[in-house]
């Protein structure tokens, strides 16, 4: 398989690659490689930090005191930012690279967010359990996730008076996509969904008394349906599956849906919503390798932080910085903007972000500066030594684990490692211009180039 | 060396002459003023309940559908159907002063009662069934933006209001920050050898032309502003700091005719009372101390301030203490010369609700923008609003 294409697939399907794997795939072919991609994440390995002090709790005690309450709801929030890098961590060092990038984009797709780190923790693994999976069961285990649960206000669900929220957002965001149902058959579905609820622990309970076991006429059928009935009748419209395809072809292969590629995906998912039939038939088509979909996607501001960190491992003197820089950048995990997500492409860019973007690889591994290759470096090394104490944050780049990992690629060749896709012409010659002798400095210049933000 | 690399390579090259030609083109300073008058707009994203925002306190309508989350204490009362809610308290004064205009019943045709969806049809001055890809005050910078500062968002991030079809507007949260990183050398260089004219055309281009719109602009925002000129007090909160940096710019008489400030969190599906008492008086305190701040600096009569959020709420309220997404919803209008100031027009019948048991509307939203455009940034709302519009009399 062409170094490109590995390259790509490694982009897509994972966070990059280093030139020592790309050197382990180069023999292989295209079904070898996508094989081996899907082998590494077969595993389930889940996100987890310490929360035994939330644990042996129940809603009676917690009623009783108050107090205790209030100090559990603020270790809890500590807690989502701990979770937070816990799982950038996790994107970084974890080998199940098309699992946890599943999990990335999933969570992207049935959004939501929570004040409990407990049930934001289980939902992210919810997420991270299905992402290869059977989008019918994942549907319905998102439906029953306690986090969801609140996000979406299925816990003020109730006969007497429904509420809509979940009903809405699972068939305009998660299933059917907005104008493919009528006003009537949320307000029908919402009935099924009544009585959700969910215990202290996380796990799903119905209030019976508070279900609607009515019959429902959703979609033209009629019944006593519960919410996975409603599920159900929602999976046997090819627009569900066409739905998700149209998604992961926006996400995984280009930003301008091809109808035919995209018609192709849905023949294959339609047949029984195979979460990992889907990917592999994507990643094995030759039109998923084209040269307009190589090197032309915006990187989101995970994919460049996680990518960045793949390259050069950075550790952060004080974690919390990692947080920040997700919000400066316009993405901070387990904290989306609303139950749509992230835009995304384009939107990723604007006149602010571009200058936190091109700025952050130069302060994250070389004190803020990046050189210029000329007599001024001297005097400007001198300058950003000297101020390095006035950086937004303190890291520790571990160059020595780069330069092993790039030991086998030349300095000449760390443009065509690094940078996806193809560089404008006069960057190209500046590019050329720069002296190399330092892979080290090489490497910041490049990652400071409006290139490197490509996928 | 040859001469002209040497000057290609030395400190003069900072000079523009050097510069490409169209990167010239971002960075020109147009001389050509877009007039004095400022509009400032602020959204109250989740969608704010209006009826306990502006409330129909003498309506038996209003307490029957609302039987605990009606607000019934220490409501300013306006006229003698409607009052504010008591966190408006610091708008009283305006409304006496008749700087201020409160449009009932704000809306579209086939209401959407999707946040995303209806935040869109509002920003991007859609109707229901319509998609664009462009916003309202985008469309308005096609047409007359020269500079990305022409328009300003206060956030981190740039709604689709502010995006045309072929011009954007500038989001920052902290313009100090944008400088001194636009600064680098490196980034110059970089700039200096790029080489094409289709800026915006694919991905990578878009990128470059957003370093270029990032470099002139944060540049353009930090030399103009004037710190000193705003000295008023201000709540501490983020809203009210966004809110004081637009006082700032519009103080410094920096080249730019929108501003856009969000304040979020009113999607009160539950136990809806205390976030939004919170929330509105963050919104009031904020904006009153904006306003003394505008008045203060003489520039209030050139500035008008437009709020208004995706939807109202359902006039009746759910079992969870809280209220579900509606319709229609008010608008409020903040400025000095109004035409029609006060209560603008009267609140829609709470016993003749729609289909959903929401509020019908009786004025659409792109009347009350079409009225902007025309009598307050003085131009046609061709090629900015879709269908033709009724302008209103409020300015």
């Amino acid at each position: 398989m062409k170094h490109e294409h590995i390259k790509h697939l490694y982009w897509r399907a994972g966070f990059g690659i280093t030139p020592k794997q790309l050197m382990e795939h180069s023999n292989k072919s295209r079904a070898e490689v996508v094989d081996t991609l899907f082998r590494t994440s077969e595993s389930i390995n889940s996100l987890k930090i310490d929360l035994s002090e939330f644990k042996n709790l129940d809603v009676m005690t917690l009623k009783s005191k108050p107090k205790l309450l209030k100090e559990l709801a603020v270790k809890s929030r500590k807690r989502i930012l701990d979770l937070n890098t816990a799982w950038i961590d996790k994107l970084v060092s974890s080998e199940e690279v098309l699992r946890e990038r599943m999990t990335l984009f999933w969570s992207n797709h049935f959004v939501c967010g929570d004040k409990s780190v407990v049930h934001l923790q289980q939902y992210n693994n919810t997420l991270r359990r299905h992402a290869l999976g059977n989008f019918r069961d994942f549907v319905k285990a998102i439906s029953k996730e306690a986090a969801m649960i609140k996000y979406l206000n299925l816990k003020q669900n109730k006969k007497a008076e429904p509420n809509e929220n979940f009903a809405r957002e699972l068939m305009e965001l998660f299933t059917l996509g907005a104008g493919n149902y009528t006003e009537k058959d949320i307000k029908e579905s919402a009935r099924a969904f009544t009585g959700y609820f969910n215990r202290f622990d996380g796990s799903f309970r119905l209030r019976k008394f508070q279900h609607d076991y009515g019959l429902k006429t959703f979609f033209g059928e009629t019944g006593n349906f519960d919410g996975d009935d409603i599920i159900d009748i929602i999976l046997k419209k090819r627009q569900c599956a066409k739905f998700i395809c149209k998604k992961i072809y926006r996400y995984f292969v280009n930003e301008t849906i091809s109808e035919l590629h995209v018609e192709g995906m849905t023949d294959v998912f339609y047949k029984d919503y195979n979460i990992k039939k889907l990917m592999h038939f994507v990643f094995t088509q030759d039109w998923f390798y084209e040269d307009r979909n190589i090197g032309a996607k915006i990187k989101s501001p995970v994919d460049f932080l996680v990518g960045l960190s793949r390259t050069v491992p950075v550790n952060y003197k004080n974690k919390k910085r990692l947080i920040k820089l997700q919000k400066l950048l316009g993405q901070t995990l387990l904290d989306p903007p609303n139950v749509a997500g992230w835009k995304g492409h384009k939107a990723w860019v604007d006149a602010n972000t571009i200058m936190v973007r091109l700025k952050l690889a130069s302060i994250l591994l070389n004190d803020g500066m990046i050189a210029l290759d000329d007599e001024r470096d001297h005097m400007r090394r001198q300058f950003f030594n000297k101020n390095k104490g006035q950086l937004p944050m303190k890291t520790s780049p571990n160059w020595d684990r780069f330069q092993k990992n790039f030991k086998s690629a030349a300095s000449e060749d760390l443009s065509s490692i690094l940078i996806n896709g193809k560089i404008n012409k006069g960057t190209m010659s500046y590019i050329a211009s720069m002296d190399k002798d330092s892979k080290q400095t090489f490497c910041v210049q490049l990652m400071s180039l409006p290139e490197y933000q490509m996928c | 060396m040859e001469r002209r690399d040497f000057l290609k390579n030395s400190a003069l090259a900072s000079s523009l002459f050097f510069v490409p030609n169209f990167v010239r083109a971002f960075e020109t300073f147009d001389a050509q003023s877009m007039g004095y008058k400022r509009l400032v707009i602020i959204q109250l994203s989740g969608g704010n309940d209006g009826l306990n925002t502006i409330i129909p306190y003498n309506n038996d309508l209003y307490y029957k559908a609302r039987p605990t989350l009606a607000i019934k204490n220490d409501v300013v009362r306006l006229n003698d159907d409607l009052a504010l809610h008591p966190s408006l308290k610091p708008l009283q004064n305006l409304y006496d002063n008749g700087e201020l205009s409160i449009i009932n019943n704000v809306g579209y045709p086939n209401p959407v009662r999707s946040h995303f969806r209806s935040m869109d049809i509002w920003q991007s001055g859609s109707s229901s069934d319509e998609y664009l890809q462009s916003g309202w005050i985008g469309r308005f910078l096609d047409k007359h933006g020269k500079q990305p500062y022409n328009a300003i968002e206060l956030d981190e991030t740039l709604s689709l209001a502010l995006k045309g079809e072929h011009f954007n507007g500038i989001a920052t949260n902290d313009y100090q920050t944008l400088y001194k990183t636009a600064r680098d050398p490196y980034f110059q260089k970089v700039l200096n050898h790029y080489n094409d004219q289709h800026l915006s055309e694919h991905n990578l281009g878009y990128l470059y032309k957003n370093m270029i719109d990032a470099k002139s602009s944060a540049t353009y925002i930090y030399e103009k502003t004037k710190v000193k000129l705003s000295q008023e007090e201000y709540p501490q909160n983020k809203f009210a700091k966004q809110l004081k940096n637009i006082a700032r710019f519009i103080n410094s008489g920096l080249e730019t005719k929108v501003f856009y400030n969000a304040l979020g969190g009113f999607d009160t599906h539950a136990n809806q009372q205390n976030p939004q008492k919170r929330l509105l008086s963050v919104y009031a305190e904020s904006l009153s101390a904006f306003i003394k701040d505008l008045k203060r600096n003489g520039t209030f009569e050139d500035t008008l301030i437009l709020t208004f959020s995706e939807f109202g709420r359902r006039v009746k309220q759910n079992a969870a203490n809280g209220t579900d997404h509606g319709s229609a919803n008010n608008v409020f209008v903040i400025g000095k010369n109004l035409k029609t100031a006060g209560i603008y027009n009267k609140l829609s019948s709470l016993s003749d609700l729609d289909d959903n048991g929401d509020l019908k509307f009786t004025i659409d939203f792109r009347q009350v923008y079409a009225t902007i455009i025309e009598n307050w940034l003085g131009t046609s709302t061709e090629g900015i609003i879709g269908a033709p519009q009724e302008t209103l009399n409020f300015i």
